[in-house]
């Protein structure tokens, strides 16, 4: 009687160890459980939504559930070291954006930096622009650039937080033409807006497709883009005004540094069909921006040119942390 | 009238309809239940409410406050417990109602003054929040700013008879609420190189330990007290027409109080029944017979809570201001719901103001009728054993803590609140003040800020707007008035000494 008991034993032993194999070595099941994506943002923004309708056609690829998480606060950096301390097996992705990823590690010290994170995707990414109220003087950018040599420190800037995208535009566009303006923070878009509306500021940065909310109420005076964007071919850039600003407001996917190769191949190929789903560009379609993609070498190169160039100008700004 | 019609289209799905159904069923439910009040209520649907669309969200939001309000009064009446503090004024007339074996008819009179109360305050969104709306166009953060001040003062008018522990607490809240990220430099304050600290210490899961889980630890502290006991089986009785008719003077001015204090900002439902109770103590005719079991003070009381509802969303929804911690909450699901409330929202999306005034109409009409159909049921909630209740409490609040923004930390927030609120209640402090003192923390100081980078590091321009200068000289007389007896203390004192 033992000796069958010991054999099936055995066989139970050498199959599990069999099937533990299997499982360190190859991932072509991967997934095998439901996917968590971070959004560092609380539900219900921008962000959240896009993450939401991104997830939805990348699960059916991967063929289980995405389910979005937000870990919200903190500029987004929260979340961000969330996902860098995560397990690296491709269960926890991050929704990263531009802010935590390339300006918040360089204005405090935070447990997380471009090396904690391998690239998945950009998911998106749309340029910025430089607005005034409709009936502002200012028409273009050289408009802008006379008056405040004319008149220095009198122009005011709402920023929607210091050391966001715009502050950093900002402060790009000073030191390009050697102007300088008085930055204030107000809360977001919605306070900057405002702010101009009573004209305490004279101009914001917002995302494009603020433009396409707000007509009748702003005009964009410069588009923060390397070119004009197909779904609102008659913004005039900076760079044609002869100002270099290329200020993208993006976000891409991320997982812990140190996730096999495989896995994330698996979320690449899901990103990049969920990025060319019918939902998802009719999505970018409503906020007036094109479709976008970058696989994850060209997406960790551009990630750490961002971060580089961001923390140039924030350091001249003296925005740094020690 | 197109754009009520717009209005009328937002709020016009069936899911607004059952989220005003679900939300003001929840809300009387909570006000019912003692220690769950309008501020829990609110964070108990809030992370449901994240999901839902923009209509359902608000009307959901507004169904629990409007009914929690309403709600309190049935303790008040049946157990001689308010459900909420809003209600405690409630009980001085209708337990003894009760006890009289009225306890159907002081519930009618409860319901009918809050359906009343309600309108009314719908009323006075309407009419006033366009003026409101126009004169808030010329609110910049210097403005903001004076308000900011003017608003702390009347915290310090809440806690009278306390004030001092009033203001204590006020500034404690202030002091919570910097913690964090700096908005102005980008630096870091009393987070102790912790960099989860840096999200700040977030207004709900404070708002539910300060609230909620120091009610479970108070209770638990107080096991050995004699529980409540539930004396009738309350029904629903309306008082007659002719019984109204002499009471229609103090309906009509407990109304008018209500939705006065209600748009104050740092003031609320609590404040302002019993300033009303104190007024229909003052002038009713049938003042000598207030605290017996006369109609009177229920009237008075539960009118001017209702009345507080329509009328808090003012500074809310036309100002940015949220006059309560339900009302900080619900700013919060609004901005979440992609809704700027502000001095724009009246001027640029007045629709969702009509939807808002559609959404509080059909609140207070199908919270009358839960209270009609459900005042029975109401009073079996009562029974539910206490350890149970609490144990609910606290799995609940909890829940709403770490929903907000999924952040773990915020779960020790709320349990290192709710230890705080034990000892300020035990010692006696009120902890309106706290709550309010952390949502306008946050506004007085950017503001300030703000305002000093617009007039490039000058104060004296701040009083060069009229606006603000206004709000200035109302705060100082406000200090002024409250703290006289001190004063004159203090002039008759520097008189005697200048005379020896």
């Amino acid at each position: 009687m033992k000796r069958p008991e010991t054999k099936k034993l055995a066989a139970v032993a050498a199959s599990a160890m069999a099937l533990a194999a299997l499982g360190t070595t190859a991932h072509a099941d991967f997934p095998t459980r439901p996917v968590t994506m971070i959004v560092p943002f609380a539900a219900g923004g921008g962000t959240d939504i896009t993450a939401r309708v991104l997830a939805g056609p990348m699960g059916e690829v991967l063929g289980t559930e995405v389910v979005v998480r937000n870990v919200a606060g903190a500029g987004g950096t929260i979340g961000a070291a969330e996902t860098a301390m995560a397990r690296s097996d491709g269960y926890t992705v991050g929704l990263m954006p531009v802010g935590p990823m390339t300006t918040q590690p360089h204005l405090r010290s935070l447990p997380y930096g471009p090396d904690s994170f391998d690239y998945v995707c950009l998911a998106y990414s749309a340029p910025s622009a430089i607005v005034v109220r409709h009936d502002s003087p200012f028409h273009t950018l050289n408009d802008l650039v006379e008056y405040a040599r004319a008149n220095p420190g009198e122009l005011n800037f709402a920023v929607q937080a210091i050391g966001s995208i715009p502050h950093v535009a900002g402060l790009g566009l000073a030191a390009e033409t050697g102007i300088d303006f008085t930055f204030i923070p107000y809360a977001g878009d919605g306070p900057s807006f405002t702010a101009m509306l009573d004209g305490s500021v004279q101009l914001f940065i917002p995302h494009v497709s603020f433009l396409r909310t707000n007509a009748d109420q702003v005009r964009s005076i410069a588009l923060l883009s390397d070119e004009r964007i197909s779904t609102a071919p008659d913004l005039v850039t900076a760079i044609e005004q002869g100002v270099d600003m290329n200020y993208p407001i993006w976000g891409g996917l991320v997982v812990p540094r140190g996730t096999p190769a495989d896995v994330r191949d698996a979320l690449e190929t899901a990103c990049e069909a969920g990025v060319n789903s019918t939902v998802f560009t009719e999505r970018m379609e409503s906020l007036g921006t094109p479709v976008v993609y970058m696989g994850g070498a060209e997406f960790e190169a551009f990630v750490r040119a961002e971060f580089e160039r961001n923390g140039t100008l924030l350091s001249a700004a003296g925005l740094m942390a020690e | 009238m197109a754009d009520l019609m717009l209005g009328l289209e937002h709020i016009a799905s069936y899911q607004t309809l059952l989220s005003i159904l679900i939300g003001t069923v929840v809300g009387v439910i909570v006000g019912v239940l003692p220690g769950l009040g309008s501020v829990i209520g609110i964070t108990m649907v809030l992370p449901f409410t994240l999901a839902m669309g923009q209509m359902p969200a608000l009307a959901m939001m507004l169904g629990v406050y409007c009914g929690s309000v309403y709600g309190g009064s049935i303790s008040a009446i049946v157990i001689n417990t308010p459900g909420t503090p809003q209600a405690a004024a409630t009980a001085l007339d209708g337990f003894p109602m009760a006890q009289r074996g009225e306890a159907d008819l002081a519930i009618g009179w409860a319901t009918m003054a809050s359906l009343i109360g309600g309108l009314f305050s719908v009323l006075v969104l309407m009419l006033v929040a366009p003026q409101l709306a126009a004169f808030a166009l010329n609110f910049t953060a210097i403005e903001t700013f004076a308000l900011g001040c003017f608003a702390l003062i009347c915290i310090a008018g809440v806690s009278q008879g306390n004030m001092l522990k009033g203001v204590l607490a006020g500034v404690l809240g202030l002091f919570i609420a910097s913690v964090g990220l700096d908005h102005v430099t980008g630096d870091m304050r009393f987070t102790f190189g912790n960099w989860q600290m840096a999200a700040g210490i977030n207004l709900i899961p404070a708002v539910v330990g300060l609230f909620a889980l120091s009610e479970v630890f108070v209770r638990a502290s107080e096991s050995s007290l004699p529980k409540p006991k539930l004396l009738h089986r309350a029904g629903f009785r309306l008082p007659a027409m002719r019984e109204w008719r002499p009471r229609l003077g103090l309906l009509l001015k407990s109304c008018a109080i209500g939705s006065f204090v209600g748009a104050l900002p740092g003031t609320g439902a609590a404040t302002s029944s019993f300033i009303s109770y104190a007024e229909a103590r003052r002038s009713s005719p049938r003042r000598n017979e207030l605290g017996k079991g006369e109609p009177d003070g229920i009237v008075a009381s539960e009118s001017a809570n209702n009345a507080v509802t329509g009328s808090a969303m003012v500074p809310t929804l036309a100002l940015g201001i949220p006059g309560d911690p339900v009302t900080a909450v619900m700013l919060g699901t609004l901005i979440i719901h992609g809704i700027t409330p502000g001095p724009r929202l009246f001027t640029e999306t007045i629709d969702i103001v009509y939807a808002v005034l559609l959404i509080l109409v059909l609140v207070n009409l199908v919270m009358f009728a839960v209270g009609a159909l459900g005042s029975q049921l109401f009073t079996r909630a009562l029974r539910i054993p206490e350890p149970l209740l609490m144990t609910m409490v606290t799995i609940i609040a909890l829940l709403g803590a770490y929903g907000v923004r999924g952040n773990a930390i915020d779960l020790l927030i709320a349990f290192i609140a709710g230890v705080v609120g034990f000892i300020l209640r035990k010692g006696g402090f009120p902890l309106a003040p706290l709550v309010i003192g952390m949502v306008l923390s946050q506004m007085i100081e950017n503001s300030l800020r703000q305002g000093l980078l617009l007039t490039r590091g000058s104060f004296v321009a701040f009083l060069e707007r009229p606006i603000a200068f206004a709000l200035f000289a109302m705060t100082i007389a406000i200090l002024i008035y409250i703290n006289r007896a001190l004063l004159i203390g203090a002039f008759g004192w520097a008189g005697r000494l200048l005379r020896r």
